[in-house]
């Protein structure tokens, strides 16, 4: 008997030993970065397109800094617990100040923190993984030419969290084997150019598509609405908008992104959605216009 | 002298202002929520849809419509502050979108309703196009910043 408990003793232990070593993120090795000019206004682009301020917008205590500026520590409610998104601004104790581009690059695409923590991906780095690497660098350096603002968001509130961040490693597995966004040449420049903005910094799926028991997004129901993110209620499908009469046509649409309720799209607010309008009516036109044609494109 | 439009809306005041003596007399809670849904979509609806266009370009500015929307929405929301009952919080046949930081927070909803207010005055004030277009902006904020927060999504 003595020997069997011995036996499952050393077993277990063994066991806990290799899910340690499983779940032990890995280091990016040093891949050599293309050669790249950063383009601010694009980076300013992309960041509008993924309402990266909603989350990363200054805490109540961050004083003297304007509403549009990322400083992070806004507490964001979530299933799990309550988070703090990180300071954005580059201020190198509290901000992405020491970061380099290639540990940005590894938290927007492999949700890899380079304290070598697993992300938790209420920051949507299986979404991110679509963008193009250009697009990811001038996001990059748009972060770094807002002024420095000192501001050490609290720790996230979170039970057990760096059990949950090792159990990440599991999802990752499966959220981050599914497939990135491809272009598809059988169909418009503006309707790719729409589903890229959507599908990768847009991370419309994230709200917009239901997830699978494992909470990786269930892609063969895209787009057919999902869970809210704060835990209550649901986010609605974004199927058939003019076939179900929610707008006239793409033109609508792109009224809609571009004035919210304040021209009476009534659609376009409530748990958050209008936050993400008011973030889409900065892009410019022919990007509304684009992701327009690509949403009322889903039947 | 009045459109068809106009008289219609007027006699949809006449009907909530009968409406409104009635359901005083005995408010359930289903009864507070059809309430407080007729001032969203008849009150506040009707004022959308005489000014949305204007503000789009699509028709010109017109004070007389505008008068009687805004008075088809005071009789509609009559009473609007009293129809937030903590028995109204899960509608029991009707459903509402009603979220529970509206019971949570209620100062931040007492402020919300404030900024609509002010915002809706300002509106009525206006006394041609463009002070019309300048006013306007903000009671739609309004409207948005305070379903952001209390209203869950509309499918």
């Amino acid at each position: 008997m003595k020997r069997i408990l011995q036996a499952l003793g050393a077993l277990a232990l063994l066991g806990l030993g290799v899910v340690w070593v499983i779940t032990t993120p890995v280091a990016l090795t040093s891949a050599v970065l293309p050669d790249h000019v950063a383009d601010l206004e694009n980076g300013k682009l992309l960041f509008n397109a993924g309402g990266c301020i909603s989350c990363h917008a200054p805490g109540p205590d961050v004083k003297d800094v304007a509403a549009d500026v990322p400083a992070g520590g806004k507490p964001l409610k979530t299933p799990i617990g309550i988070l703090y998104p990180p300071n954005l601004t580059p201020d190198p104790q509290s901000g992405l100040g020491n970061w380099k581009l290639q540990a940005f690059l590894a938290a927007m695409q492999q949700g890899l923190h380079p304290d070598g923590n697993h992300l938790i991906p209420a920051f949507p780095y299986g979404s991110y993984r679509s963008m193009t690497f250009g697009d990811v660098a001038d996001v990059f350096a748009y972060l770094n030419s807002f002024p420095a603002v000192k501001n050490q968001v609290p720790a996230h509130e979170v039970i057990g969290l760096p059990i949950v961040r090792r159990g990440l490693t599991f999802w990752k597995w499966l959220a981050l084997s599914q497939p990135v966004w491809k272009p598809d040449a059988a169909q418009s420049d503006s309707w790719n150019r729409g589903a890229y903005l959507v599908n990768g910094p847009g991370h419309c799926q994230e709200c917009h598509t239901p997830r699978t028991l494992f909470m990786t997004l269930d892609t063969s129901r895209a787009f057919m609405g999902g869970p809210h993110p704060e835990g209550k209620g649901k986010v609605p499908s974004l199927h058939g908008l003019v076939e179900r009469a929610r707008y006239k046509d793409a033109a609508d649409l792109v009224s809609a992104f571009q004035n919210g309720e304040v021209l009476g799209y009534e659609h376009m607010s409530g748990g958050g959605m209008g936050e993400v309008q008011g973030n889409l009516s900065k892009l410019p036109e022919a990007d509304v216009k684009a992701i327009a044609e690509y949403v009322l494109s889903l039947k | 002298m009045f459109s068809k439009m106009q008289w219609g809306l007027m006699a949809g005041v006449l009907a909530l202002s009968l409406g409104a003596g009635v359901a005083l007399a005995a408010m359930s809670a289903d009864d507070a929520i059809k309430a407080r849904k007729a001032c969203m979509k008849i009150g506040h609806g009707g004022v959308m849809g005489v000014a949305v266009p204007i503000m789009k370009g699509e028709k010109p500015f017109d004070a007389a419509a505008l008068k009687v929307a805004f008075a088809a929405e005071d009789a509609a929301c009559k009473d609007y502050a009293s129809l937030w009952g903590v028995d109204t919080q899960k509608g029991d046949k009707e459903t509402t979108h009603a979220k529970a930081e509206i019971w949570s927070d209620p100062k931040g909803f007492e402020a919300a309703g404030g900024d609509w207010y002010k915002a809706d005055q300002a509106v009525r004030a206006a006394t041609d196009e463009a002070s019309f277009k300048v006013a306007f902006p903000a009671l739609g904020k309004s409207c948005q910043s305070c379903h952001e927060k209390f209203r869950a999504p509309l499918q």
